[in-house]
């Protein structure tokens, strides 16, 4: 029996429109008793029935025509993430390939083919747990290197998050996961030799309650002790540019110039919507600071304004309900690797929504992602309203498969 | 081992997890702490300042000023304040010289930039600002500001002037810290040096509330002091800058320069008609710019380095020294019986000596400047051999001075002639006319007065230059003064050197009117017949030489006559000047 969640279609339909609504407002400037809008309310338009006709498609066609794609589409995507090296920069870092109409970022395409491929692979039957890690690792380190080169820390960090997210659900013993998660541990906590010292004895307290052979035990240890001490041996050696990077990424207080200044107008325009919020298009902090990225990157900051605590509750209740309703289909899906692949885009979308909002007021570093079906933009949309299309379609197709 | 019903779940926790998270902070945010930042917002706070540099002056060799900052009172409008854009615009324009359609369009063209003031009117005068400032208090978007402008002491076309930067020009440079009011260098020395002369802004973090309590923010570096401009000292002397200014023939277009033979500095440029720089910090008006840049005599060109004009006679030397080179002449060679003119084929080409001046060698043709002579010499060369020898002699390419924008001249080639004049264009009638200067030859007085010091430098050719140095320079690190060689002998240098000082001083001379009794003066005069009017440019090129002092000019002058009857004079005063001044 085919059923189609048109619920879930509803609620994206309604952030689609707060998304309109709140771009609109975000590019209307105000002088006097005069109002100036720019059209870029009309351009997220025209993006979005573009991509509900991909996503009908997507829809509409049978799997098997999507899955021959994935792999030749990855590799476009790979090849895109190359040529996009070779773009002119632009504020800094060179993430978009400029084709006049629109500017493409090959990030976006990236991600979606990337997590297909991996799925895919590691959905196969009788498969060891070796083999899910080298193939997951091989296919999702490629793009995040070229990402990382760009340089695009906020959506590498994204498809490192996707990568553990498919693993944790993946066929993978907890030993491996543990083993893999446990260096990124030892990297942070490489700054302090008693904490340290406090987190291997607690690992080999966990390692050890789980019945693990010593030798085992042994190994994670070293590989530990391994990442403790690479650790400032490579932050040593690198320049003193690329440690302030990654220093305000972590802390952007640290550049009260650039970033930190984007936060710190971004909580004042937030903080001082209050409860109800300021009225539509009656926002006075939207103007004053980051003028470039209000209609992107720091959308949220404008509702936050405008439509106030409520405007915003009211937001996260629709994404949640959104989210929410898809992973508790998803476990209905018997085909594994549907199962990972929507867990995995999900899993995308959600980290995205965190890191946007959590940047918007400041809990999270600067980033540079786009607030998923909110935000201004034409591939980000595109790509993550066709991921949806293909979650929809998994969802639609559960019963087929049994 | 999490069973496959399982695993799902922890994504179910995470999402809510995150939601929860994302709930919390921003109740914090909204609710709790919503009245500190209303103040924040309403007051505006948290804001970077920026805190201009200041921009480096301009003197000349004796730390004689040229180019100073003065201050003035600008009207700014800061748009996010303006209550009634149409009371505003008329306040605007009933005190000031700007209609409602300009106010507006200044308004429309920073719609985007609501939290930037931007200038409206500059340099108020003081009764003005006293008037309106009493008004002030009703328009709040409006603020005075006092800030520092150009004050160009004297009209010239090296220093070039300053102006608010362009929508282009802001594009471009704003990343490099030009805001929408930046002042940019648009000519001359002000573009050339404008990354030394502008230095950097610096920025202050303003984080205080009400109370004056520091809201703590940022913790880290906050403040960044700006670094001021560095100031030029320039080769020039303005005594004798504004000596040459001032006995400059009136009502007459032209270049003069002088030049420090030994050092390649510029001690003099002048060029007329010239015009007030300081207007485009004083709100020139339409009708002002309109009547600079239509102006005939084109008061904004600097025909130093951005006019070229046919050499004329001035050329000869190259020539000569060229035949002497190739050993196609020698001191004594003499040519062709000049009987006023000479034929090739059935054309007759006339020496400007109707009398004519019977057979010379080279030094009497350069003295008399007798066209006969070169047109004879120029059938032994080949178009391309006159036109790489014009270019070693550092004619026809851009001498490299540090001016934005310098011209390289232009000679001809055979291509050239093809692609103009057909395929059969009979070459040697150009050569001919070529030989003695005239025809398509371009050159710019700087590269000839380049040359005629690297003739008195016994063939080191210095590249001119204007900077001597920065403020902050010691004397170690002064400008050296880039050295290249004349492809000519030693032999044959001391030879041209003998023509050019009988030129002066013999009699008969075509350059006798600048010699000098205490002074050695080496010269060669110049008559250019052009497109541009009946009477020929005249030019007078050469060097001065007494004790240690070497100097080389080159006086030009559009449209005036015989460069030995016109120009030799100029020169010779300017020389007599320059001596008295070292010498006192």
């Amino acid at each position: 029996m085919r059923q189609f969640d048109w619920v879930t279609l509803f609620l994206l339909v309604i952030l689609l429109i707060c998304g309109i609504i709140a771009i609109y407002s975000a590019s209307t400037t105000q002088i006097g008793n005069d109002f100036q809008t720019e059209n870029y309310y009309f351009k997220q338009i025209i993006w979005i029935i573009i991509a509900f006709i991909f996503m009908f498609i997507i829809i509409r066609i049978p799997y098997s025509a999507i899955e021959i794609m994935i792999t030749p589409a990855y590799i476009i995507s790979i090849i895109l993430l190359i040529i996009v090296l070779f773009m002119p920069e632009i504020k800094g870092s060179q993430r978009w390939i400029l084709l006049g109409l629109f500017n493409f970022q090959p990030s976006e395409l990236a991600k979606l083919t990337t997590i297909l491929l991996v799925t895919k692979l590691i959905s196969k039957p009788h498969i060891t747990n070796w083999q899910i890690i080298s193939r997951s690792f091989l296919f999702f380190l490629i793009p995040i290197i070229l990402i990382f080169l760009e340089p695009d820390l906020g959506t590498s960090l994204c498809f490192i998050v996707s990568l553990f997210v498919i693993l944790a659900i993946s066929d993978l013993s907890a030993f491996y996961i543990i083993l893999i998660v446990s260096p990124l541990i030892s990297i942070v906590t490489s700054f302090s030799l008693i904490v340290f010292i406090i987190y291997i004895f607690i690992l080999i307290y966990i390692l050890y309650k789980t019945e693990l052979d010593k030798i085992i035990i042994g190994f994670a240890v070293v590989l530990n002790t391994f990442f403790f001490f690479i650790t400032p041996f490579i932050w040593n050696s690198l320049k003193a540019y690329q440690q302030n990077r990654i220093l305000t990424f972590i802390d952007p207080m640290r550049d009260p110039f650039g970033a930190g200044y984007q936060i710190i107008q971004s909580r004042i325009a937030i903080g001082s919507g209050g409860f109800w919020g300021k009225g539509f298009l009656m926002g006075t902090q939207k103007n004053l600071n980051f003028l470039p990225e209000h209609h992107t990157d720091f959308i949220f900051s404008v509702i936050g304004e405008e439509f106030g605590f409520l405007g915003c509750a009211i937001i996260l209740l629709i994404y949640f309900l959104f989210l929410y309703r898809i992973v508790r289909n998803i476990n209905a899906l018997k085909r594994k690797e549907f199962r990972f692949a929507a867990i995995g885009i999900i899993a995308y979308l959600t980290f995205q929504i965190f890191i946007n909002i959590g940047m918007n007021i400041g809990i999270v570093p600067t980033t540079g992602i786009p607030l998923p079906f909110i935000s201004y933009g034409g591939s980000n949309l595109l790509i993550n309203i066709m991921a949806i299309g293909l979650v929809l379609k998994f969802l639609n197709e559960r019963s087929i498969f049994e | 081992m999490y069973s496959r019903q399982q695993k799902p779940l922890i994504l179910n926790y995470s999402i809510v997890g995150v939601f929860l998270i994302l709930f919390l902070s921003l109740f914090k945010l909204q609710i709790i702490e919503s009245t500190k930042y209303t103040t924040i917002a309403e007051k505006n706070f948290v804001r970077i300042k920026t805190v201009f540099s200041i921009r480096g002056e301009i003197y000349d060799r004796k730390y004689r000023s040229i180019v100073l900052n003065k201050p003035s009172y600008n009207l700014y409008i800061s748009l996010n304040k303006i209550q009634d854009k149409k009371k505003v615009t008329e306040f605007i324009s009933q005190n000031f010289d700007l209609n409602p359609g300009e106010i507006n369009k200044i308004i429309y063209d920073n719609r985007f930039r609501l939290y930037k003031d931007v200038l409206i009117v500059q340099n108020i005068n003081f009764a003005k600002m006293v008037k309106i400032s009493e008004q002030m208090n009703y328009y709040p978007s409006l603020s005075l500001k006092s800030e520092k402008i150009r004050n160009y002491l004297y009209n010239n076309h090296f220093t070039g002037y300053t102006d608010r930067i362009n929508e282009n020009e802001y594009a471009k440079y704003k990343e490099e810290g030009y805001s929408i009011n930046s002042y940019i260098g648009k000519g001359g020395l002000e573009k050339y040096y404008e990354t030394l002369l502008r230095g950097t802004n610096g920025y202050q973090l303003l984080q205080v509330d009400a109370s004056g309590q520091n809201l703590q923010f940022f913790k880290h570096n906050l403040d960044k002091p700006p670094v001021n401009g560095t100031s030029l000292i320039l080769t020039i002397d303005n005594d004798l800058q504004n000596y040459i200014s001032s006995i400059f023939p009136k009502g007459k277009n032209g270049a003069i320069v002088v030049m420090d033979v030994k050092t390649g500095g510029i001690l003099a440029y002048v060029s007329k008609p010239d015009f007030n720089q300081n207007i485009f910090s004083e709100n020139l008006t339409a009708v002002q710019w309109s009547n600079i840049t239509n102006d005939p005599a084109k008061p904004m060109l600097d025909r130093i380095i951005h006019g070229t004009y046919p050499p004329a006679s001035v050329f000869k030397p190259i020539m000569a020294t060229l035949a002497l080179e190739e050993e196609v002449i020698n001191e004594k060679t003499k040519l062709s019986r000049c009987e006023g003119g000479l034929w090739f084929g059935n054309r007759y080409f006339k020496c400007w000596w109707e009398k004519g001046h019977g057979r010379l060698n080279v030094t009497d043709a350069i003295k008399y400047s007798c066209d006969v002579f070169f047109y004879d010499l120029s059938t032994q060369f080949s178009l391309e051999q006159i036109n790489n020898f014009t270019k070693e002699n550092m004619l026809t390419i851009r001498t490299g001075i540090d001016l934005p924008g310098e011209r390289k001249g232009f000679f001809p080639t055979r291509k050239w002639y093809i692609d103009n004049y057909g395929k059969y264009v009979g070459i040697i009638g150009h050569k001919v006319n070529l030989a003695i200067g005239q025809g398509e030859v371009l050159v710019t007085p700087l590269q000839i007065c380049a040359y005629y010091a690297a003739l008195g430098n016994n063939g080191n050719w210095l590249k001119p230059h204007l900077l001597m140095k920065t403020i902050t320079d010691t004397e170690s690190n002064y400008i050296q003064p880039e050295i290249r060689q004349l492809p000519v002998s030693q032999k044959n240098m001391k030879l041209m050197q003998q023509s050019l000082f009988n030129t002066v001083n013999e009699s008969y001379g075509t350059g006798v009117a600048a010699s000098l009794n205490n002074v050695s003066v080496y010269g060669k005069t110049g008559s250019a017949e052009n497109h541009m009017g009946k009477k020929t440019h005249a030019w007078f090129a050469g060097y001065a030489k007494q004790d240690e002092f070497e100097i080389a000019f080159v006086v030009f002058l559009e449209n005036a006559g015989h460069g030995g009857s016109v120009s030799a004079p100029i020169a010779r005063r300017i020389i007599q000047y320059y001596y008295n001044l070292e010498k006192s």
